[in-house]
């Protein structure tokens, strides 16, 4: 009982609360007792239930409807010549971009030693992986041929035919293909210590097995410790690079082409910002019912979702400024068919997308200048519901506004969806959320042991709080 | 079978604690010895220490991905399945770059992974410590050292007893098994 009375103790001084990143009063056992207790003993609450209902319904109008595309073949989408990407590749430039604020926090924010990131890098890394998941599913929709998905890796084969090294499309096979491994391997690795506090907590045999397994035999040894945290912050600079490599081979799908409103210099970091822009509202959308149905505001503070937001706000300016120099440098090409995406996408049959984004992108979220825009959980969630539907309907512009109006008028076509292209859709978030959903409900989704060493006790020579 | 002593364990109440009683491990001359912790304890990398090959692992499984991309791609472009597309030449290495990044980040973090459980020595579903019902703990809240039996300054008692004058809540003798 010592150690708790010493640990009480500790709480000396106490900040104002907003700006805390844990709620003072806490001790090693509370915050292990309230993570795991979400796993192990609380009775799942029916909010969750209802969640995986609908996303599980989702999920099934996903498996019918790919059922479906297998069966009769990409027709089933709306795409033709000239629009041959438009739905699919617009959810694979969406999911993929989310997925960067989870490596952002996991990885860069590590490396930058911003300790605040402990009690939600969890969670985001596992919305990483998810997004990575739902993304890596539209190219292989796209192909046609499905089954024959094998055939974009280099593996010795009798045809004859080997990938050309010379297209971006094959660069992304590699660039996705290891972000989700490397993602994988880092969510994993982080998450062993914790599933060993599961393991050791876990009353249900089954449970301690499974956890057991999982947890490979850790028991904390500072040998150990050493070399998780070598391994930890290696991969956190390998995925640092990494994570601006991907959206940066996504966007050269679009820059090593030819076509007006594709062939730019500005795209790669354009989209990486735009990507980091969606993530972190994807990270608030998730963090936000999340505290309030667990109760874990004490572990995801104002401090976070004021971080978040200002990250986000940040991010949003950036792509901003990139809609304005898009026009610029189109005029200052003085290439007529420049100018004329620059026209048609402002003024052209599909204006509305392009008004979309500027409102959802631009204009509305500026109204987190406000701190109470970036602290009310409610107001902050509708601000990030309409930066996801920005960030969505901004790919969906410059994919389709593009392809529609090329080089020649005589082939100008206007794209519209199908029934399968909205189940798509709709069914890949169906598939993201089930997902998660099980994430929560059987894995820590609060790092326990980076919580820990937030706490003002855990330095040997008494640190002070963060 | 009972392959006798693996060590003695002892509890602490704190990181402060733990930290004082494996340097004072180390000053009796103490060398077999681990703590255990809820969390990394940086204070430990000295008087615990160990050395750490995972950077030069990495760095070399690194290189390897770079040269593995070069050759993959080298060799099926230029050997095996040459294709003149617009008049470039067949060697236009400025493309393979990203591949050759990729396939760098890849084996280096699945070195940094694997790296880690090998030197760790994980998946070890079983140790002695795990017969410690308290040892648990250590995984939550608990700070743990265990001194052990085949350390050469190792005897019972006046390592129990050495132990002991640390003030720990609680001392075991663990067996093997």
């Amino acid at each position: 009982m010592k150690l708790e009375v010493q640990q009480r103790r500790a709480q000396r001084e106490p900040e104002p609360g907003a700006a805390r990143v844990i709620a003072p009063g806490l001790t090693f056992a509370d915050i292990t007792a309230q993570i795991s207790s979400i796993v192990l003993t609380r009775p799942t609450p029916f909010v969750w239930w209802g969640a995986f209902a609908v996303g599980m319904g989702l999920l099934l109008m996903l498996v019918v409807a790919v059922t479906a595309l297998m069966y009769r073949g990409v027709g089933l989408f709306g795409i033709n010549i000239p629009v041959a990407w438009s739905f699919a590749i617009t959810n694979f430039v969406w999911w993929i971009g989310i997925g960067h604020a989870g490596t952002l926090i996991s990885a860069i924010l590590l490396l930058l030693n911003q300790s605040w990131r402990n009690s939600i890098n969890r969670f985001a890394e596992a919305m990483t992986l998810f997004a990575v998941a739902c993304a890596g599913l539209f190219p292989i929709l796209h192909l046609g041929r499905p089954w024959l998905a094998y055939w974009l890796f280099p593996y010795p084969n009798t045809m004859t035919v080997q990938p050309q090294f010379r297209s971006p499309l094959v660069w992304d096979v590699f660039a996705v293909s290891t972000y989700a491994t490397v993602s994988l391997l880092f969510w994993y690795l982080g998450m062993i210590p914790d599933l060993a506090t599961l393991r050791d907590r876990a009353t249900n045999p089954m449970a301690f097995r499974i956890y057991g397994i999982l947890a490979l035999g850790w028991r904390g040894a500072s040998r150990h410790w050493r070399w998780h945290e070598t391994a930890s912050k290696l991969l956190a600079g390998l995925a640092t690079p990494l994570v601006l490599s991907v959206h940066t081979v996504v966007s050269f799908d679009f820059t090593i082409s030819i076509l007006p409103g594709w062939h730019s210099t500005i795209f790669p970091p354009y989209f990486v910002a735009g990507a980091i822009y969606s993530g972190f509202a994807m990270v608030l959308v998730l963090a936000i019912p999340l505290r309030s149905i667990y109760g874990l505001e004490n572990l995801i503070t104002e401090r976070h979702l004021n971080n978040c937001a200002k990250l986000m706000l940040t991010t949003g300016l950036i792509v901003g400024y990139a809609y304005c120099i898009e026009p610029f440098t189109s005029w200052y090409s003085g290439d007529k068919f420049e100018m004329y995406v620059v026209h048609n996408r402002a003024m052209g049959p599909d204006a509305w997308t392009y008004w979309t984004v500027i409102a959802c992108n631009v204009i509305i979220p500026q109204a987190l200048w406000w701190k109470r825009n970036r602290i009310e959980p409610k107001r902050l969630f509708a601000l990030a519901i309409v930066v996801l539907i920005g960030m969505w309907m901004e790919r969906y512009m410059i994919i389709v506004t593009s392809l529609q109006r090329d080089f020649v008028p005589s082939i100008w076509w206007n794209f519209a969806a199908t029934v399968t292209d909205n189940a798509v859709l709709y069914g890949s978030m169906g598939l993201f959320l089930t997902l998660f959903l099980l994430f929560v409900r059987f894995f820590p989704v609060i790092s326990m042991f980076e919580v820990r060493e937030l706490l003002p006790f855990s330095k040997p020579d008494g640190g002070s709080e963060r | 079978m009972n392959r006798g002593l693996y060590g003695l364990a002892a509890e602490f109440d704190d990181a402060a604690q733990l930290v004082a009683a494996a340097r004072a491990a180390r000053e009796q001359g103490y060398h077999r010895m681990e703590a255990y912790s809820p969390y990394p304890i940086s204070d430990l990398d000295e008087i615990i220490p160990s050395r750490n090959f995972l950077p030069a692992v990495v760095l070399i499984a690194g290189l390897l991905g770079t040269a593995t991309a070069w050759v993959l791609q080298y060799g099926i472009a230029v050997w095996r399945y040459p294709l003149n597309v617009g008049g470039r030449p067949l060697n236009s290495w400025p493309s393979f770059i990203i591949i050759m990044f990729e396939l760098t980040v890849l084996f280096a973090s699945g070195a940094a992974f694997f790296g880690t459980l090998f030197f760790a020595g994980f998946p070890a579903l079983y140790h002695p410590l795990f017969r410690v019902d308290r040892f648990r703990r250590v995984s939550q809240d608990g700070f743990f050292l265990c001194i052990e039996a085949n350390d050469y300054r190792f005897d019972l008692r006046e390592t129990a007893h050495f132990l002991r004058e640390l003030g720990p809540r609680s001392l075991w003798e663990v067996d093997h098994d």
